[in-house]
């Protein structure tokens, strides 16, 4: 990137504004990771950030890069799909691992097993 | 004479065979015994006859000479030397070889590994050869710890015996502590000399008598010498040493080993001899060997006791004689090295020959032999009569000789005392005595009632050996100039130089004082014999007078004292068991050593102004930093979450790398976090619990203040990295290597990655030695694991496995194992998708490391994710039905790898480890960059993929073992499965 190419007032508010919603997602997402009460609600918190907010991100970036460059940038389909692919394993396991905790210790905020 | 000429290199081949065929034999098949044989004796022979052929040389022209670089930097060559002595003694080593393997081929029980034994012993030969042959001290003192090495080998070869053991732990504590003595010694006179060249010091003479260090030299070699010539005090290793085969013994302790002491001193003896202090040290030493020996050897039972003994009293009639400072007795010395080797090796083999046929060695139960095995019996007597010194034997020459240099031997005693004739006489008619006692108390007599086994001949090619040496003892004795002559001539010669002095090698001297001499010690001691009768018979174990004098009990008391009461005493004082003083003392000693650096040397301001703080990077740090904190405060109570903090200090110095352009560290940093945290939490179960109980009362005042303490050293210690780190960051100095490699990378090491270029190609030495480690670290953790015994309270199995062991209880056959399975169906079916793709990710590193971020390491713990995430969501045996890794073959094919493309340079003429890179055209793709160093990176992957998945699989068997061990719950469920993640797809 260099410091002097003129950047259209489209991208940049395109790319602004795309960011912007990543970033406040996330925050939104930390936010509620802090006040919300159980774990199966804070669990629901940090997939803000992990879908839409890096969904943006992501956006905001091939768009950024492909006026850039003047080419269709798209190596962040890549982590997209990583991304889609990963996190439900990493929320199934934590999830599966609460719910067992739970209903082995008879809580009564979850379903019994079936 | 340097250079290399033919003979030079059939030296070379002389020395460089034995080793070669103990390597050979060494691989043979256990119970190969007769190719063992062969391939010895071959390799004897052929050494003997290359030395003879150097002896041709010796005799027409002096020295033969090879000289090979060795050490160029520190003006260090190996030097081959052959001169009259050395290639005589090394004709000695090597014909007395192969006589002794053609023994040992028939006295080695069929049973017994015998490939072992000729790949020492002529593992053994080689070192010696080395002795003989080297023309650098250096070089000797090499090849003579390597002689102790394989003699300690040679004598602990029936190791399941615990005398055996013993032995030759003595033999190897004294004789190699006396090669260290000598190493210093050597130096000292290296240092006096001017050089390590054997020329060079032996030129040296007048220069090393008058250093100011040269009693210091004296003392040291003498010291390594007489510890392997077996002198008094250092003689009592030699007895118990006997616990060897008698092959061994017949090589090692009559030809051998023993004499290298010898060799040494007259190998020395024209720059060393001709003062006072050689004259004490070494004629006192010798003069009581020779008397102390021989008496002891009268009263020895054991046959091979008895020839031990005489043995030291020989070797201490060769050191009294070196020790003479005559020339005469110079050649006398040399004499009868060789003849003691003929006939000593003869007794030692007819001792064995009894043991074998008897059973016994004892002279107290044999009797009357001569009945049962005649021939032996004869050939025993001929060389007894040797070693007494019977005229017309060759012993009986050099004792002559011995005589008539005591008689006119200058001794700088007061009172003009001649003691030298009287102790020769004396220690004369011992040996008479003892000779008599191992002939006449084994052959004659009355039938012997006591044996294990009744005796009769050996086979002939076991005598073989046996003949050959009584008949050169013979020959020697009744023809000496025709038949030793020559040899004696040159091996002097080549010692002596221009004052070899005039001696006359014939029987009959005429009725001279020296004739005299041996007819009344042959008298007397006969007469000692008769006299002695009584008290022999009786058969008590104690020598008369000087059973009390053990050097070897006071040997066995310094033994307990170093080995066992004085390290008990300083384990006590400096040791512990507890991981936390250790770890205290390694982080206060490198605090200690860095302040005193930094303290003595000064720290100044750096020459880099610091760059403006930036205050994402800020806020990202104070992340990192609560991270680190916070994982110090839980760590004691709450170690998932410090592992999870830990994480994320970790991912912090990652986005760190990332920030300042380091793709590469971040990379690794990043897959290093990974498996780090996934082996630590797979630990993590095996940790026991602690109880956040004892929160609630105050501790202790000195608990608190521990703690205080232990806070201030992690806080200083901290600081002070942190600090260091900054110095370091804030400085740049004017030839920076980094700039070196930044500019060469591609023109010298043909990649764009700088990083890797250093890796595998700059600095490819260090990253052979760095996996070599991670190698050893991987085969230690596996080691401690296998061994690992959990603490008690958390052998008990979690909730998780408990409920599947009564959910497989309760179910029918089909649906066991299926309860994790289900509960984890997407996640593991995810994850197995991920395998190829991972795996594919991870061959993108390991090709594009040269040129970008990528490289072997990070490659290596890539593809070991990949494996984790099966073994974490699929179990272990789901995993291990499906996928062997077989990571010790990874690791070990790695390592030979890397090793292999650093050595595959030397074949087109460049130093180890030199890359080559070029291009390539691959079809379709085009023309690609190439490097050998490409090679080497993907031996650095397999040894990282194998080493971190052994480490994992290490982890992972805990918890299938771990269950097993409890035997309650196997009787529920007879064939238990790994419940973290269980089968989907197997029923």
């Amino acid at each position: 990137m260099t410091d002097d190419s003129p950047l259209g007032l489209v991208t940049a508010v395109v790319t602004g504004s795309l960011l912007l919603l990543g970033a406040g997602l996330a925050a939104t997402g930390a936010l509620g990771l802090l006040r919300l009460g159980s774990f199966y609600e804070r669990l629901h918190a940090t997939t803000l950030g992990t879908t839409l907010g890096m969904g943006s991100v992501l956006i905001a970036s091939m768009f950024f890069f492909s006026v850039l460059q003047t080419r269709p940038v798209i190596h962040e389909l890549v982590i997209t799909v990583v991304m889609m692919v990963t996190t439900p394993i990493s929320l199934m396991l934590l999830v599966r691992a609460a719910l067992y905790r739970d209903r082995r210790e008879g809580s009564r905020e979850v379903p019994p097993a079936p | 004479m340097s250079g290399a000429t033919i003979d030079s290199l059939l030296l070379l081949g002389a020395v460089v065979l034995p080793f070669i065929g103990a390597l050979a034999a060494g691989l043979l098949p256990t119970h190969a015994r007769n190719a063992a044989a062969w391939l010895a004796g071959a390799v004897s022979l052929g050494a003997f006859l290359l030395l003879c052929t150097v002896y041709q040389a010796v005799t027409a022209g002096g020295v033969v000479r090879l000289e090979l670089e060795w050490m160029p930097s520190l003006g260090l060559a190996f030097v081959l030397r052959a001169d009259g002595l050395a290639t005589v003694f090394g004709g000695l080593v090597t014909g007395m070889g192969a006589l002794v393997v053609l023994y040992a081929r028939y006295y080695m029980a069929a049973e017994d590994p015998v490939p072992r034994f000729f790949a020492f012993l002529l593992a053994f030969m080689g070192s010696m050869l080395g002795i003989v042959v080297s023309g650098n001290l250096v070089q000797i003192a090499f090849f003579w710890e390597l002689t102790s090495l394989f003699s300690f080998l040679l004598i602990a070869y029936r190791h399941h015996i615990a005398a055996a053991r013993d032995g030759a732990r003595m033999a190897l504590t004294v004789t190699a502590a006396g090669g260290l003595a000598l190493f210093s010694g050597f130096l000292v006179l290296g240092h006096i000399a001017g050089g390590f060249d054997l020329d060079v010091v032996l030129g040296a003479g007048s220069q090393i008598h008058a250093h100011p260090l040269y009693p210091v030299a004296l003392i040291l070699i003498l010291l390594g010498a007489f510890t392997k010539s077996a002198q008094f005090p250092f003689h009592f290793w030699l007895p118990q040493a006997m616990t060897a085969p008698t092959p061994v013994s017949a090589y090692l302790h009559s030809a051998t080993l023993v004499k290298a002491g010898v060799f040494l001193m007259a190998r020395l003896w024209p720059v060393l001899s001709g003062t006072d202090a050689w004259f004490w040290t070494v004629g006192t030493a010798g003069a009581i060997t020779l008397l102390v020996g021989a008496y002891i050897a009268i009263f020895q039972h054991d046959l091979k006791g008895l020839l031990a003994y005489s043995t030291i009293s020989h070797l201490g009639l060769i050191t009294l004689l070196l020790g003479l400072d005559s020339e005469l007795a110079m050649v006398a010395a040399i004499f009868h090295t060789l003849n003691h080797a003929t006939f000593k090796a003869s007794l030692f083999m007819a001792a064995g020959i009894i043991e074998h046929e008897t059973g016994t060695r004892d002279i107290r139960r044999l009797s009357g032999l001569n009945r049962f095995m005649p021939f032996t019996a004869r050939l025993a007597l001929v060389a007894a009569a040797a070693m007494a010194g019977v005229p017309l034997l060759n012993g009986f020459l050099s004792k002559e000789m011995f005589f008539a240099t005591a008689l006119t031997a200058d001794e700088p005693l007061p009172l003009g005392l001649k003691l030298l004739p009287v102790t020769a006489v004396v220690a004369s008619a011992f040996s008479v005595t003892y000779s008599l006692r191992f002939i006449h108390g084994t052959f004659f007599g009355p039938d012997p009632t006591d044996v294990p086994s009744m005796p009769h001949e050996p086979p002939a090619w076991m005598r073989l050996p046996v003949e050959l040496l009584v008949l050169a003892c013979i020959m020697v004795g009744v023809l000496p100039a025709a038949t030793i002559g020559p040899l004696l001539d040159v091996a002097a010669r080549s010692v002596l130089g221009e004052t070899t002095p005039e001696y006359s090698l014939v029987v009959w001297h005429g009725l001279t004082r020296p004739l005299v001499m041996s007819t009344i010690a042959l008298a007397l001691g006969v007469t000692l014999y008769l006299a002695l009768q009584r008290h022999l018979r009786r058969g008590v174990e104690i020598v008369p007078f000087l059973g009390a004098l053990s050097a070897r009990r006071l040997f066995d008391r310094a033994m307990v004292f170093l080995s066992w009461r004085l390290a008990r005493s300083i384990d006590r004082v400096f040791g512990t068991r507890r991981l936390q003083p250790q770890l205290r003392l390694v982080v206060c000693v490198a605090l200690v050593l860095a302040a005193a650096a930094a303290f003595v040397r000064g720290v100044g301001p750096g020459n880099i102004a610091p760059s403006e703080v930036d205050p994402v990077l800020a806020i990202v740090w104070a992340i990192g930093a609560s991270c680190a904190l916070g994982a110090a405060v839980t760590a004691k109570l709450h170690r998932f979450a410090a592992l999870v903090m830990l994480g994320g200090a970790g991912i912090v110095t990652c986005i760190t790398f990332v920030w300042f352009s380091a793709p590469d560290l971040a990379l690794t940093q990043l897959l290093v976090e990974i498996v780090t945290t996934v082996l630590l939490l797979l630990g993590l179960r095996w940790l026991p619990q602690r109880k956040d109980g004892a929160g609630a009362q105050r501790r202790p005042l000195i608990e608190r203040v521990g703690r205080l303490r232990d806070f201030g050293i992690a806080a200083t210690a901290g600081v002070g990295m942190a600090a260091l780190a900054y110095a370091v960051m804030v400085r740049m100095p004017p030839e920076l290597l980094a700039q070196h490699y930044l500019a060469r990378a591609y023109t010298e090491g043909g990649g764009t990655n700088v990083v890797n270029v250093i890796l595998v190609d700059f600095r490819g030495f260090d990253t052979l030695g760095e996996i070599t480690v991670l190698c050893a670290v991987a085969l230690t953790t596996y080691a401690l694991l296998r061994r690992f015994r959990p603490a008690p309270e958390s052998v008990q199995l979690p909730a998780q496995q408990l409920d599947q062991i009564a959910l497989d209880a309760a179910r029918p056959e089909p649906r066991r194992g299926r309860l994790v399975a289900d509960w984890l169906l997407v996640p593991s079916l995810i994850g197995r998708l991920l395998f190829p793709a991972i795996g594919i990710f991870a061959v993108f590193l390991l090709l594009r490391g040269h040129d970008e971020p990528g490289g072997g390491f990070v490659a290596g713990l890539t593809a070991s994710v990949a494996i984790i995430i099966q073994y974490m969501l699929m179990g272990t045996e789901w995993v291990e039905a499906r996928v062997r890794v077989l990571p010790l073959r990874w690791m070990g094919g790695g390592l030979l790898f890397a090793a292999g493309t650093g050595i595959g340079a030397w074949f087109f003429g460049y130093p180890f480890l030199t890359s080559y890179f070029g291009y390539v055209r691959l079809p379709l793709v085009g023309e690609v960059p190439a490097a050998s160093a490409l090679l080497f990176d993907i031996g650095v992957f397999a040894l990282v993929f194998g080493a971190t998945v052994l480490m994992l699989i290490a982890l992972a068997h805990q918890s299938v073992r771990g269950r097993r061990a409890t035997p309650a719950l196997d009787a529920t469920a007879p064939s238990p499965r790994v419940a973290v993640g269980a089968a989907t797809g197997d029923d």
